[in-house]
């Protein structure tokens, strides 16, 4: 299949299911009243008369949010998770493992633990001093890293970062242990939900996910040649200090703002690149919107089962990604070897 | 072409290269010999300039160790010994990965047509035209070294450094890279300095012999005035003997 048809073919998947995850949940909305709804939204057309104000209310306000926060944080770690594979010639590296997640995890248990409030930040103080918190986590394990070798090796930030995460990890369970009152409120958020989001979290999102996401594809030569070594990048002209920190960084933001409004959702940087190289190669300048693509729709239909499976209960939807993707995997994988 | 003068590096306190100077000129294809540990790739990677060094290192007329990394890459390129690729590309975008200097940067830089005709005719030169959409991961080492040969090629440089390239390849696949290699050395403005592990392939291979123990040259000369002798002494074994025992088992 040439690869303009398999984009186009990701991209009605990534469509549809944003229509399911409209559509489908506690009130079946047909896809037709979807349509009508964003047509009265947008253009003041009339809604149909079988159609309940409460519906649009619902899709409007929680429904939609949701469903695109969804997609827009799936997307942001499967590019991130893509990024630092490529980055780090390791198809195990994760944007976690640079402690982005666990300097997050740490700076919102810091502020569920001691009850903080605060009347500028609202209910942007948790994913603030997250975001604060994992980024600053991430400065120190490279600039470490940096300190104690000059070239800034792909072994070292590996080795800073997860050492780094541990303890910060450890800091964060004996802050929980010393609480129990809110124990189970910072697990839950390290397990990670989407319920209750605000519309003005998917404003925040959607900039930077667009943008790094661009940028990324941007830099698809640079990571390119980073997929063959340091010194087979180097030899072919590349500027590879400087490039690694600015996608480093880049990383950073894009995880961090993600994991900071939902928790920590695991499992799609992981298995993200590999499924759409598997489809697509490992051409950069496809991969990172594909990746994009395939995490948004990926988090999406994780997010409809976490609220549809048990209902009216809902599953973490960091157990979602893991039951859905741990099995999927696989499969690609499998798959894949008896092709080839 | 290349000239190298009073170049020391190493890894942090441990000197591994001691003030080492030499130059090589525009068709000459040097050899660099010398036991294991002697500092065959340290030098190789100093001269890239992917190693810091102190002294000079002069490329086809460009300060290496100041210039910037892109215009360096212009001059020298580096092919090291194989690796295995976890990444998958098409032949053809690997080699196209070599003209990375040469394609303007920004979200929607595409190669040029020249660019397009430099790849196909360095994928012509290295016998891998017939491979260029097939995925890097599915080749045979012979086939990917070419490929990376190919890329090599695509940077355009005046030096090449060759890194081992033959490593783990069979008799014919070593000769056929080191054949296309001497044909690329043979047109205007090019040198090339290689690391052959196998003696027998620098012989035949190089024009000029670098010799070097303990980070240190011992000989600098043209192949023809080469004593051969010295590389007894440096290798510490009898290599005359070894040779001369080999050849008779196909007597």
């Amino acid at each position: 299949m040439k690869k303009n048809v398999k984009i186009i073919l990701l991209a009605a998947a990534a469509l549809f299911s944003l229509l399911l995850g409209i559509g489908v949940g506690s009130v079946f909305v047909p896809p037709g009243h979807i349509v009508a709804i964003f047509a009265n939204k947008l253009f003041g057309i009339p809604l149909p008369s079988g159609l309940n104000p409460v519906t649009q209310g619902l899709l409007l306000n929680i429904r939609l949010p949701r469903v695109l926060l969804a997609f827009l944080v799936g997307a942001a770690l499967a590019v991130s998770g893509t990024v630092m594979q490529s980055v780090l010639k390791n198809p195990l590296a994760s944007p976690f493992g640079l402690g982005v997640s666990s300097g997050a995890g740490f700076g919102a248990a810091l502020v569920i633990v001691g009850g903080l409030s605060s009347g500028v930040l609202g209910s942007f103080l948790l994913p603030v001093t997250g975001l604060s918190f994992g980024l600053a986590t991430v400065l120190v394990a490279v600039a470490f890293a940096s300190r104690i070798d000059k070239t800034l090796s792909n072994n070292t930030i590996i080795l800073t970062g997860m050492v780094l995460s541990l303890f910060i990890n450890a800091l964060m369970s004996t802050l929980a242990a010393s609480s129990p009152g809110n124990a189970q409120r910072i697990t839950l958020w390290q397990l990670g939900s989407f319920a209750m989001k605000e519309w003005s979290y998917v404003w925040v999102l959607l900039p930077v996910v667009l943008l790094c996401t661009l940028l990324f594809t941007r830099y698809a030569r640079e990571l390119d040649l980073m997929t063959f070594g340091e010194e087979q990048a180097m030899a072919a002209g590349l500027n590879l200090k400087q490039t690694k920190w600015v996608m480093l960084v880049l990383v950073s933001v894009l995880t961090g703002t993600a994991v900071s409004f939902v928790g920590i959702v695991g499992f799609v940087d992981l298995i993200a690149p590999h499924v759409v190289r598997r489809f697509f190669g490992s051409s950069h300048r496809v991969v990172v919107p594909a990746s994009a693509l395939f995490g948004g729709t990926f988090m999406v239909l994780c997010d409809l089962a976490a609220r549809t499976l048990i209902s009216p209960s809902e599953i973490p939807i960091g157990s979602i990604t893991a039951i859905i993707g741990a099995p999927f995997f696989i499969y690609v994988f499998l798959a894949g070897r008896k092709k080839g | 072409m290349l000239t190298v003068q009073n170049l020391s590096c190493g890894y942090g306190q441990q000197e591994v290269i001691k003030d080492v100077s030499f130059t090589v000129e525009a068709g000459q294809k040097l050899c660099v010999l010398g036991p294991n540990g002697c500092g065959k790739t340290t030098l190789l990677r100093a001269i890239a300039g992917i190693l810091p060094s102190t002294g000079t290192i002069l490329a086809g007329g460009l300060a290496v160790k100041t210039a910037p990394r892109k215009q360096v890459a212009k001059k020298i390129a580096l092919m090291s010994q194989l690796t295995s690729v976890y990444f998958s590309y098409t032949v053809y975008q690997t080699v196209m990965m070599g003209r990375y200097t040469h394609i303007k940067q920004g979200l929607f830089a595409t190669p040029s047509p020249k660019d397009k005709a430099i790849v196909l005719n360095c994928l012509a030169k290295t016998g891998t035209l017939d491979l260029q959409d097939r995925q890097i991961t599915e080749l045979s080492g012979g086939q990917l070294q070419r490929v990376f040969l190919a890329r090599t090629f695509a940077q355009s440089p005046q030096v090449i450094l060759l890194d081992e390239p033959t490593n783990h390849l069979d008799l014919k696949y070593q000769l056929e890279l080191t054949d296309y290699v001497t044909e690329w050395a043979a047109e205007e403005n090019r040198c090339v300095v290689g690391v052959l592990h196998d003696i027998n392939l620098a012989l035949s291979f190089a024009s000029h012999i670098l010799l070097m123990q303990n980070g240190e040259v011992v000989a600098h000369s043209p192949m023809a005035g080469f004593e051969l002798e010295l590389l007894s002494q440096v290798y510490g074994t009898n290599i005359k003997a070894y040779m001369q025992h080999t050849l008779k088992r196909w007597e």
